[in-house]
């Protein structure tokens, strides 16, 4: 499956460097995640919240007694991704990608976008093999 | 005959009313009409090719701490042990020391969670994302993305409000000085209500705040120069300085429907920031 097409590839290939000068989320109170902590998660996106005041991505991982568990990951405002190239199609639903986070504090099914990679090699986001 | 009379001299009293009714119903909307009027006084308007070009969009630069040059500690505003240095007195430093403590237990929370409260001023010079200044002969405007907020500084001549009652955003005139645009804001709310912040490190005016302000361009950057008087609250002027970085031409701002899909609600009796999951439930325990 192509998770992206050819238009917004460029667009994602320059949103590396831009996302380097991403504002902080400015919403919440930052209590929830562990941002000292990477979690790596696999799965297919279910949804992409392109909405305000964050972007959430819902992703179903099978955890591990292969059950099927739906994550939340949050991430910037739409406004400020799409000043970056970021579009609503950047996560069909349907794809499948490994995505960094940093996971909630306490264990829930949860966290803050750090980057992804999808199964053609194409990345969002701050991400380094 | 005696009733006749008494009929003529009961009309003349009616149509006596009348006239006195509708002399004052005429005074009434005379007075309504000319309250309508703009208060503006004989201050001579300066023409579009006259004013400075602040056209485009603008990023406030530093993060979103409201006073860099006192600031403290690493971090930005929610970080434990990080605070800014006002003059306040005795009593709002208690409050400010306060509001720490809780914001170093994640339990002082941004008004602008609840999605339906307005940034306000001055802490609109403190915002995420970009920002418009509009300026016009008679007014100009300063747009946020994140809000949105909108504040308007009259600069055709009229005079403050008489009697202004306490605003998230008060009540600014001004002038220009050369490229210089100079106004006082008075009328704020500051925390008189408990809903309005300067930043989350839970920095607060009193509702006797005015802020004198001079914004400025140099190239590719709009200071902003705030002077911060408070008789409630400050033991002298507070100065602070924010700056505009001009985002490259073209920049497009976006809708902001706060409330669209706020995850993040604020629990109204804890003061928790909340986070929901895709079931409406939130993924943090509530206290």
């Amino acid at each position: 499956m192509k998770p992206v097409n050819s238009l917004v590839l460029v667009g994602l290939m320059v949103c590396g460097a831009l996302l380097a000068l991403r504002p902080a989320i400015a919403h919440h109170s930052g209590a929830g995640f562990n941002t000292g902590e990477v979690k790596e998660i696999t799965g297919t996106i279910k949804e992409f919240q392109f909405t305000n005041p964050h972007t959430w991505i819902q992703i179903i991982v099978r955890n591990e007694q292969g059950q099927p568990e739906e994550w939340s990951v949050e991430w910037r405002s739409p406004n400020s991704l799409a000043r970056s190239g970021v579009r609503p199609s950047t996560f069909p639903p349907g794809a499948e990608v490994t995505m960094r986070i940093n996971p909630m504090a306490n264990g829930a099914p949860a966290g803050g976008f750090i980057g992804a990679k999808f199964n053609d090699g194409t990345t969002v986001g701050d991400w380094e093999d | 005959m005696k009733t006749i009379r008494k009929q003529l001299l009961h009309r003349q009293a009616i149509l006596r009313k009348n006239r006195a009714l509708l002399v004052r119903g005429a005074a009434f909307v005379l007075a309504a009409a000319l309250s309508m009027l703009p208060q503006t006084s004989s201050a001579q308007l300066r023409d579009f090719d006259e004013l400075p070009d602040w056209s485009g969009a603008w990023a406030m630069e530093g993060g979103t701490v409201f006073d860099r040059a006192t600031w403290t500690g690493g971090g930005g505003s929610i970080t434990v042990g990080s605070r800014a240095h006002p003059p306040y007195n005795e009593e709002w430093e208690a409050i400010y020391a306060r509001h720490l403590a809780l914001r170093d237990q994640f339990r002082f929370p941004d008004t602008q969670s609840t999605c339906g409260i307005p940034a306000g001023f001055p802490r609109m010079f403190n915002l995420p994302d970009p920002v418009e200044f509009v300026v016009r002969p008679e007014q100009v405007w300063i747009l946020t993305e994140n809000g949105p907020n909108v504040a308007r500084i009259y600069t055709d001549g009229r005079p403050h409000l008489e009697e202004p009652w306490g605003t998230y955003t008060g009540d600014s005139v001004g002038h220009w000085e050369g490229d210089t645009l100079v106004f006082t804001t008075i009328g704020l709310k500051g925390w008189r209500d408990q809903d309005q912040i300067l930043d989350r490190s839970g920095l607060v005016v009193s509702d006797a705040v005015q802020v004198t302000t001079r914004m400025q361009r140099n190239g590719d950057r709009l200071e902003v120069k705030m002077i911060i008087e408070d008789s409630k609250a400050l033991t002298e002027p507070w100065h602070v300085t924010k700056t505009f970085r001009k985002l490259p031409d073209g920049t497009r701002l976006y809708d902001y429907g706060c409330a669209e899909n706020n995850r993040n609600p604020i629990n109204s009796s804890t003061g928790q920031t909340l986070m929901l999951g895709p079931n409406g439930e939130s993924l943090i325990e509530s206290d």
